[in-house]
Parts: structure tokens; C-alpha cells; sequence
């Protein structure tokens, strides 16, 4: 049961990892040719992705090493407790700068001064609460208070993208990935709250990645 | 100045080169309808990011496309489409 739930992993891993690295490289030239900050951020989003599933996939093996629930029920005696809450911190930073490369792709235009480093700092910020807040409500609370950031955020860019020109249904796409994202990561805090949907979870998201990636590869013509 | 805006004036620009192959840079502002200083700064630009290149003929300077600049304008429709479809 052990092995075949860790194959999953592995699978599930490997299909978002691949499909996020194939759309940063796919685009590299349109960014080289072009300089446009919103393919660079988009970029960034998807590298920040693969970078978040491998420490995520790195956490999913410690786990299943160690047979336990929870990073932190590790005994530090079988593995030093540094190794574990650094990854935890390196996963937290990635997965929250990816959403926010993410939003500022399409927010930029919007956004005159540049944000990034702000939102470098609020990740830091996220990913050192995670460590230190053994809570598990504060875990949700944060991730839904992000989530609820975004889609106010998105919805103020829909809005504006209706009164110009046509409607996109890439919005819903956008929410979509980020909801199931923060899923994801609940998924790894907060091992057994999503138990039972854990299968959707990762069929859902593996979805959303690869029509993601044919969007790419069928605008890039690849 | 929207970003969009400005790949339009670059291709644009690239357009005029490479229709006359190479071109002085003074009938290139000319046709450009740009004016003097804001056509600096995109030249400049376009010479710093190497899309353009200045070469000597007969002791004149002209100015021709690179590869690079060549890329760009067989890339010009994908890139505004994907920038279009995902909204950036």
C-alpha cells in the first residue's frame, strides 16, 4: 500500500515537474527575442513550480522513509531536525513565489512600480511562519487568506479585460491552478486533512498542468 | 506607453531595415515618425539587445539586422498571440 501510494508520488511529481520545466524552456526564446516582463514572470511562475515539487517530492519521501504523518513527528534522533524544516522552508518559498510570479505576469501592466522584492520578503515571510507555527489552523488560515488575495486580485483584472476586449476564460484557469495548488500544499502540512480527496487533488492538478502546458506548446507551435 | 505598444514600435523598426536590407540611420528616423530622442533610445536598445548592427560601407554608417533581429520579426505574430492568450 506504502509503495504503491509513494509510486504515486512519483508519478504525480514527475508529470508536474516535467510540464512546468518543458513550458519555461519552450518559452525561453519568446523571452529572449521579446524582453517582455510578463513572459519573464510567467516563466519564473512555472520554474518556481518544478523547484516547489521537487522539495515537495523530496518532503513526500521523508515522510514515506520515515512511515510518519507529519514532517515535524520526525524524532530527531533518526534525522536531524535542520534537514526537515529547511526543505519545508525551500518548499513553502518556492510555492508561494510561484503564485506570485503568476499573479504579476498578468498584473504588471497594472502594477506600475516593480514588486518583486516585496513579494520575495511576504514569501520568506510564509514560509518561516509554516516552520515556526506548529499550528495546523494557522497553516489554512494563511493559505486561505492568500487564495482569497488572489481572486480579488484576478477578479479586479477580469473585470478591467471585459471592458476592453473580449472575455478569457484563462482567469478561471488561473484560480483553478492556484486553488488546487494551495491544496497541494495543505496536502503536504496538513497530511491527513485532505485525505480522502487526495486522489482528485492530484488528478485535478495534473490536469490543470498539462492543458496548461498544450496552451503553451500550441501558441509556441512546438 | 503600454509594453505591447512598444513591440509594435520595434517591429516597426526592424520592418524599415530589413526592407531596404541596410539603411542610414538618418532616412530610418525619417521613416520611423519618430521623434529624435525617443528614436535614440529605442535605437540604442535595439543595439544594446543586438538586433541591430552598424556596419561601415564606402565610409558611410549603415545599419543592417542581426540574426537576432531577423528572429524577432518571423517570431513577431507568435509572440503578441501568447502574450494575448495568457493575459500578460
Amino acid at each position: 500500500m506504502i509503495a504503491a501510494n509513494f509510486s504515486t508520488e512519483i508519478i504525480y511529481s514527475f508529470i508536474i515537474i516535467i510540464c512546468s520545466l518543458m513550458i519555461y524552456f519552450g518559452t525561453k526564446e519568446l523571452y529572449e527575442l521579446s524582453y517582455h516582463k510578463g513572459i519573464k514572470y510567467f516563466r519564473y511562475a512555472f520554474l518556481f513550480f518544478a523547484l516547489a515539487y521537487f522539495f515537495r517530492s523530496f518532503i513526500k519521501l521523508i515522510l514515506f522513509y520515515f512511515n510518519v504523518q507529519g514532517i515535524f513527528l520526525i524524532s530527531p534522533r533518526v534525522m536531524n531536525p535542520l534537514i526537515s524544516q529547511i526543505t519545508l522552508i525551500l518548499f513553502m518559498y518556492f510555492s508561494a513565489m510561484a503564485i506570485f510570479y503568476l499573479l504579476y505576469s498578468v498584473m504588471h501592466k497594472k502594477w506600475n512600480t516593480d514588486k518583486i522584492l516585496f513579494f520575495h520578503l511576504i514569501s520568506i515571510l510564509i514560509a518561516l511562519f509554516s516552520v515556526l507555527s506548529k499550528n495546523p489552523f494557522s497553516y489554512i488560515g494563511l493559505n486561505i487568506i492568500l487564495l482569497i488575495f488572489i481572486i480579488i486580485v484576478v477578479l479586479i483584472s477580469y473585470k478591467d479585460s471585459i471592458k476592453k476586449t473580449k472575455t478569457h476564460n484563462l482567469y478561471t484557469f488561473y484560480v483553478l491552478l492556484l486553488f488546487f495548488w494551495i491544496l497541494n500544499i495543505i496536502d503536504i502540512l496538513i497530511p491527513r486533512f485532505l485525505e480522502a480527496f487526495q486522489l482528485f487533488i492530484y488528478l485535478a492538478s495534473s490536469g490543470i498542468f498539462l492543458l496548461m502546458l498544450y496552451k503553451v506548446l500550441k501558441k509556441i507551435g512546438n | 506607453m503600454t509594453k505591447r505598444a512598444k513591440l509594435e514600435i520595434i517591429r516597426d523598426i526592424l520592418d524599415i531595415i530589413q526592407k531596404n536590407r541596410k539603411i542610414k540611420p538618418t532616412p530610418l528616423l525619417r521613416q520611423s515618425n519618430m521623434s529624435s530622442s525617443r528614436f535614440k533610445e529605442y535605437f540604442s536598445e535595439l543595439l544594446e539587445k543586438k538586433f541591430l548592427t552598424e556596419i561601415s560601407y564606402n565610409g558611410s554608417k549603415f545599419i543592417s539586422l542581426t540574426d537576432k533581429g531577423q528572429k524577432f520579426l518571423e517570431k513577431y505574430k507568435t509572440i503578441i498571440s501568447f502574450i494575448d492568450e495568457f493575459e500578460l
